[in-house]
């Protein structure tokens, strides 16, 4: 029995410290640098969008409740607004981000600050292309396709390209101990069809996040530069 | 975080509840006009059509659903889609139950605990007190259709929600819509159809979520 307890509490501690994973780096020619830039997975918007999900939250597994979620973004201004509310359509908190946070509503137990803000970091994590430099790409041990980010913070953002049709973003802090992992598992449709993240925070949580409705959102939200990385422009490091 | 999520507040309860309470109303020409039509309501049921209008929506968010109702305080509120969600009130107390990884599973929150209160004060309202909850302030209002007016009276409810209008068919007094008004950019409407009453209902449906 003590065996088994050590084994567990073993592998809680692995997973706890879980580091930046090992990228074997793409190795780049000089002269042939252009032709054979490797391109950075980019599950990121190109355009302004709207996208409506069910989103349900688990702590431990279990499911602590499920809400809509509407999410407006604008990939070339990083404007970020979106809205929360129950099945029966209360707007528990409706928020912006321009990029100063602006709470237009905000019920108990949603009023606050720090969460709206938490919150739209997250939705940037999974919608917009990481801020900051990439400082290598390459590959997983287990071939995935990788490019790290490292942000002005100084934390990290992993994106990976798993075939043949998911995606991941992790973020992980300065130290390395990871903060955010995100999953897309899209469809011939569309790529945000499901989006599973899960969190180390204070305290640890996942949101299933399934599409429901997404349009162009062009006329709403002033186009700009779409927003993506140009891999080109980004592959000398 | 954990804390933070899915506990709906006592006022989104009142809401919802208000919405459930207006077959009360239908055959209103008066509040004590009211009173007198409450004891010949045994049973309402509708489908309805909710359409959520906010300043990031392009177009409305349509929500459908269903509700039922059995004298003297059985209620059942569901909404179908997009997110299949089913509200069961009665002797047994008040649970909500949400879709959730394909299964509807009961919501635990502290919000049920407030529906029960809330259910408290809707009691006052189906023995034909609709005019007597401190909590909104009622108006009846005859024109091509009879409108009534729900404002809230009391300073909890500011920032949340400016009024209620509630349309009913003049010449059947059955109810048409809801319009709940949230504020200057955003509002719920509730079109109701197919509105039956003193219907049989099995007892199931205020019992079974599936």
């Amino acid at each position: 029995m003590k065996s088994i307890r050590l084994l567990i509490l073993t592998v809680l501690l692995l997973i706890s410290c879980q580091t930046l994973p090992v990228i074997k780096p793409v190795t780049l020619q000089p002269e042939t640098k252009a032709l054979v830039c490797p391109v950075c997975p980019s599950p990121f918007l190109k355009e302004p969008y709207r996208l409506v999900h069910i989103i349900e939250a688990q702590v431990a597994g279990e499911t602590m409740g499920t809400l809509i979620g509407i999410t407006l973004i604008n990939p070339s201004t990083r404007f970020v607004s979106c809205a929360m509310m129950t099945a029966e359509g209360m707007v528990l908190l409706e928020v912006e981000a321009s990029p100063a946070l602006k709470l237009i509503r905000a019920l108990p137990p949603f009023d606050s600050r720090d969460f709206a803000q938490n919150m739209i970091e997250d939705i940037r994590l999974i919608f917009l292309t990481p801020e900051g430099k990439i400082t290598t790409k390459g590959s997983l041990a287990d071939g995935a396709e990788i490019c790290r980010w490292q942000t002005g913070s100084g934390g990290f953002i992993d994106v990976i390209a798993r075939q043949p049709e998911a995606f991941e973003i992790n973020r992980y802090a300065a130290s390395g101990d990871w903060k955010r992992k995100i999953k897309l598992k899209h469809s011939a449709e569309n790529l945000y069809q499901n989006i599973e993240l899960t969190a180390k925070d204070a305290s640890n949580y996942s949101l299933v996040m399934t599409l429901i409705e997404s349009e162009p959102a062009e006329s709403e939200l002033q186009p700009g530069n779409q927003g993506l990385l140009n891999n080109e422009e980004n592959c000398g490091r | 975080m954990k804390n933070n999520l899915i506990k709906p507040s006592r006022f989104i309860l009142s809401t919802l509840l208000l919405f459930i309470l207006l077959p009360r109303i239908a055959f209103a020409d008066g509040f004590e006009q009211l009173r007198r039509n409450s004891a010949g309501i045994k049973t309402v049921q509708a489908r309805f059509v909710q359409k959520k209008q906010m300043k990031i929506l392009a177009k409305p968010l349509i929500s459908e659903g269903r509700f039922f109702y059995a004298a003297p305080d059985s209620l059942r509120w569901e909404y179908l889609k997009p997110l299949r969600s089913v509200v069961l009130s009665g002797k047994g107390g008040t649970k909500r139950y949400i879709m959730s990884g394909g299964k509807m599973v009961e919501d635990k929150s502290g919000g049920v605990k407030a529906m029960g209160i809330v259910l408290g004060e809707i009691t006052n309202w189906m023995s034909g007190k609709f005019d007597k909850n401190p909590s909104f302030h009622a108006i009846l209002k005859e024109g091509t259709n009879t409108l009534i007016t729900l404002i809230p009276t009391e300073q909890n409810m500011a920032g949340m929600i400016e009024k209620i209008e509630i349309s009913l068919v003049k010449k059947t007094m059955a109810v048409k819509s809801v319009k709940i008004i949230e504020g200057k950019n955003a509002a719920t409407i509730i079109d109701f159809s197919n509105v039956e009453i003193n219907k049989v209902i099995n007892n199931s449906v205020f019992q079974d979520v599936e």
